[in-house]
């Protein structure tokens, strides 16, 4: 009998907003899906190309990248960056053959942990629709 | 004289008017044993001034100045080499002031080889130099750039795949380029590529490249011309820049003035 | 202030790719691919745009050095290249030719690896002999 697919998610959370909204989300017993593997950062900023590209080769189905709000990032502009950055790299992935809705930018702060619970929801059934990593690529996961 | 030779000597006989007031000028020079590029100065014979073979001139101009910040110095540069000093310029690798550019317009032949869309010292006029040369209009892209969006999806991945194995990983594209220059390289980070793995399933190598090179890549072509296993890799870079455009506005070297916006926050695109 | 480009070959493998090494007043600065050269046309491998790594490089051995025990000494040519003739026929006698492997290399000339293999194979009779290039 064939295993339903649960997909693998790696979340970068920035330390202020994010990642607190998300603790925030588990202190108040709000359940969030179990496919998300978080990654604390201090900012959404310092997520780099290359830290996503390593996730999606080390075989995540998806990776989310969650930061403050425009305008309340703690680090000033910070997020102005991953701004900018997360949408020219979807346009690369999709160039490669990757289907960028793999790659997902939102803002949550601390006190969303609602939103934290929404968004992550909906990513897992974005990307259960769209089927494990390996379907694009042909590659083992490491 | 065909119309290079004619350009050739009008650029010999202007640097000579001007070598006493520079420092040098950085040109081809062709001798016996081949071209290379070289720092003409006073005294030097004009004769051995050559405009081919193309090599990427715009890094030479930072090395000098690097070692000597008050020289002033000319450089024979075409459209793409002004393009890359543009971008130097904005990171602080050239200083645009203390340089005097002689611009060489390339011919039809020349831009149909490189697909250039701007074969011609257009930036020029943010420099202080001399243009010489008719400029032609620009070639058409590169073909797999224009039909790219008909490939589906499906097969992109394995055409990337093909081309990626192909790649021995010399670094070849990274050095050459004028716009790669940092100290501390991602590439070289055994984090993010590798050490002593050819052809990994997953081509971290060339997608970091390609993103870094994002809003800096002034499609030079030295990149792929010195790659010996001949990979397409301006045809990646080249749909990036179309997506910098579009959704940040930026051209890179356009306009020394313009800044990096990857630099720049939000409200003040 | 001189900036020129140097055209050689590189050193390192059997291909003999030509590049051009940037040399601004007399120091090494790069390298460049020679796109003219019939053999490399302009591309290089990784350790052909490295070629020059080795010259400046502070591991580089200037004297010969001769260890005693633990440390490594300076001596003169004489002396070093006294000591490894008396070694080497010392290990032949005592051993046999085939205790002792011979290594030339791609940064010699050809002429020169042609003389080491003529003292492996005529005087130390043994014909282990290689090359860094196989290895």
């Amino acid at each position: 009998m064939a295993e339903a697919f649960e997909p693998k998610i790696i979340a970068f959370l920035c330390n202020w907003c994010s990642y607190a909204g998300a603790d925030n989300a588990g202190v108040a017993r709000m359940e969030s899906p179990p496919n998300i593997l978080p990654i604390r950062v201090m900012c959404s900023g310092r997520v780099s190309p290359e830290m996503i590209l390593r996730a999606f080769r080390a075989g995540a189905d998806g990776v989310l990248v969650l930061g403050c709000h425009i305008g309340e990032c703690h680090y000033i502009s910070g997020n102005h960056r991953t701004a900018k950055r997360i949408p020219l790299l979807r346009k690369l992935l999709s160039y490669v053959g990757i289907n960028p809705e793999r790659l997902r930018l939102d803002w949550v702060s601390s006190a969303e942990a609602p939103k934290f619970v929404r968004v992550t929801k909906e990513f897992v059934e974005t990307i259960r629709a769209l089927g494990p990593i390996e379907r694009e690529l042909n590659l083992k996961k490491e | 004289m065909t119309r290079k030779d004619e350009i050739l000597e009008a650029i010999r006989a202007h640097i000579a008017e001007k070598l006493p007031e520079l420092d040098g000028v950085i040109g081809l020079r062709r001798t016996q044993e081949g071209t290379a590029p070289y720092l003409f100065r006073q005294g030097d014979d004009l004769s051995e001034l050559a405009l081919e073979p193309r090599y990427p001139l715009a890094p030479i101009v930072s090395l000098l100045q690097r070692h000597y910040p008050e020289a002033r110095f000319g450089i024979v540069a075409r459209g793409c080499d002004i393009r890359a000093l543009v971008e130097m310029a904005k990171r602080n690798q050239v200083n645009p002031d203390r340089l005097y550019i002689l611009g060489v317009a390339c011919t039809a032949e020349e831009a149909e080889e490189c697909h250039c869309s701007e074969p011609a010292p257009a930036q020029m006029n943010q420099f202080s130099g001399k243009a010489f040369g008719e400029p032609v209009p620009g070639a058409s892209p590169h073909p797999l750039v224009a039909e790219y969006e008909k490939i589906p999806r499906e097969e992109r991945w394995a055409f990337w795949q093909k081309q990626f194995a192909k790649c021995i990983k010399c670094y070849g594209c990274r050095n050459i380029c004028p716009e790669c220059f940092c100290e501390a390289c991602a590439l070289e980070d055994p984090l993010w590529v590798e050490p002593g793995v050819l052809a990994p399933p997953f081509p971290m190598f060339h997608l970091i490249r390609a993103l870094h090179m994002a809003t800096r890549c002034v499609l030079c072509r030295q990149c792929e011309l010195t790659c010996p296993a001949h990979i397409p890799l301006t045809v990646l870079y080249e749909l990036m820049r179309q997506d910098v455009k579009e959704l940040l506005g930026y051209e890179p070297g356009a306009d020394l003035e313009a800044a990096p916006p990857l630099s720049l926050t939000l409200a003040e695109v | 202030m001189e900036y020129k480009n140097v055209l050689t070959v590189c050193p390192y493998c059997g291909a003999g790719c030509g590049l051009y090494i940037q040399v601004l007043d007399g120091k090494i600065v790069g390298v460049l691919p020679a796109k003219e050269h019939p053999v490399s046309r302009g591309k290089l491998c990784i350790k052909g745009w490295n070629a020059t790594a080795f010259v400046n490089h502070p591991d580089r051995l200037k004297k010969p050095l001769i260890r005693e025990g633990d440390r490594f000494r300076e001596a003169s040519w004489d002396e070093a290249l006294g000591l490894v003739a008396d070694k080497l026929l010392q290990i032949r006698d005592t051993y046999g030719p085939q205790a002792i492997g011979f290594l030339c290399s791609a940064k010699c000339t050809n002429e020169e690896n042609y003389l080491l293999q003529k003292l492996a194979r005529s005087l130390f009779k043994t014909n282990n002999i290689d090359h860094c290039a196989r290895l």
